[in-house]
């Protein structure tokens, strides 16, 4: 059970790091859903993102999902290697498959998003 | 070749989840006032918490780019020169808009068929194959067997073959892969809402001699008179029943009134920034 990573209910983590930036990604139940994955589009390092907002999206063969912002702040560092590894995203989608990580404006909003437990209930108990 | 015929969605519903599905018919439009139209939509259906759908037609005829095909692919094909082009927020393959019915449905996040993408194509796609089937038609929805084998890297989106699109068997030279493409849909996954479009197409369009020149229901599903639209009326009362609930017709009333917030969404879709984005 991973206790220090948090959900945003539209399927992004966010993990505090020692340096306080937040790393953000997608959740395993998220990649496992979209399948075959096909092509991203990331923020830029500098740009400022808002929580709830999209800050990215994602094609799979059929569909374009919006990536949302779990916290506000301003992108401190992209994987830019993603976007030509999309499988990477669902080979370890909290390791090698982190999409950006945010200096947040205000460290106190991680604790307002979903701890596991409630996430494993919004997904019906299948997040890993 | 192996098909899955009539498919339904994974997930079965309960009553609780059932609801009505409510359908709008809209007048001819322009690419940009569709498309705000349609998001709109989607803003409505998150609110009310209710599947709703949205079916029309374009004027003048249009091509609909998916969300992330380059727009320099419009400039390889000589037959879409002129052409009115807008860019979908959803994903998939160039359409030639002008002889299909194209529909929207806006489904909100937490309803079960929201939460995976075939989910939803089942649904909508399954509805019309059980139609077509009942009316004696060879078709069915492409299995991932098929799906894997024809490339998905076609600029148009009838030329491609992606799990769940509906095909007709049909002896006439393009019925390769499957047979003839007559329904294929794409998503756009917001947070709150899934908003599924899809073109059906009713017959071959009379300008598109080479390129696009697909084969629809009136020439594949042998119609009375070649009218298709007992089929379409079979598919949206089926489509409700598998909602689990009653087909709610908004007669009359249009989502393309004078609504500022459309009119501002349709300057934005219409906008350079916004159709050559990529």
């Amino acid at each position: 059970m991973e206790q220090s990573r948090r959900y945003a209910k539209s399927h992004e983590w966010a993990r505090r790091e020692d340096d306080g930036t937040v790393t953000v990604g997608v959740s395993a139940y998220a990649v496992e859903a979209l399948t075959d994955l096909v092509f991203m589009q990331l923020p830029e390092v500098g740009a400022m993102v808002e929580a709830g907002e999209s800050f990215g999206e994602i094609e799979s063969v059929k569909a374009v999902s919006d990536l949302y912002a779990p916290v506000s702040g301003e992108v401190v560092a992209v994987n830019a290697e993603l976007p030509g590894r999309l499988e990477t995203l669902g080979e370890d989608p909290y390791g090698s498959g982190w999409i950006i990580r945010i200096q947040p404006a205000d460290a106190g909003q991680l604790e307002t998003l979903l701890d596991q437990a409630a996430y494993d209930a919004l997904v019906g108990g299948d997040a890993h | 070749m192996t098909r899955q015929q009539w498919a339904m969605p994974s997930v079965k519903l309960s009553e609780s989840d059932y609801c009505e599905l409510t359908v709008w018919r809209d007048p001819p439009a322009s690419g940009p006032l569709n498309m705000a139209a349609d998001e709109a939509l989607a803003r409505v259906a998150e609110q009310s918490d209710k599947p709703l759908m949205r079916l029309y037609s374009w004027h003048p005829h249009t091509i609909s780019l998916g969300g992330f095909q380059a727009f320099s692919e419009t400039e390889g094909l000589a037959e879409l020169v002129g052409w009115p082009i807008v860019r979908r927020p959803s994903g998939g393959g160039a359409i030639v808009h002008g002889s299909d019915l194209t529909y929207c449905v806006a489904l909100p996040a937490m309803h079960p068929w929201a939460r995976r993408p075939e989910d939803l194509y089942a649904a909508v796609h399954g509805a019309l194959v059980e139609e077509l089937c009942h009316r004696g038609v060879a078709a069915a929805m492409v299995d991932a067997e098929l799906a894997a084998r024809v490339p998905d890297d076609s600029f148009l989106c009838f030329n491609r073959r992606a799990f769940g699109d509906v095909v007709i068997a049909a002896a006439v030279a393009e019925a390769v892969a499957g047979g003839c493409k007559v329904l294929g849909s794409a998503q756009r996954r917001l947070a709150g809402v899934v908003l599924q479009h899809g073109s059906l197409l009713l017959r071959r369009h009379p300008l598109m001699a080479r390129t696009g020149s697909h084969a629809g229901l009136s020439e594949l599903a042998n119609v009375e008179g070649g009218d298709p639209s007992e089929v379409v009326e079979g598919w949206l009362r089926r489509l409700a029943t598998r909602f689990g609930g009653p087909l709610t017709e908004m007669a009359n009333v249009s989502w393309l009134a004078d609504d500022p917030d459309i009119l501002r969404q349709a300057t934005r879709y219409s906008s350079d920034d916004w159709l050559r984005r990529r």
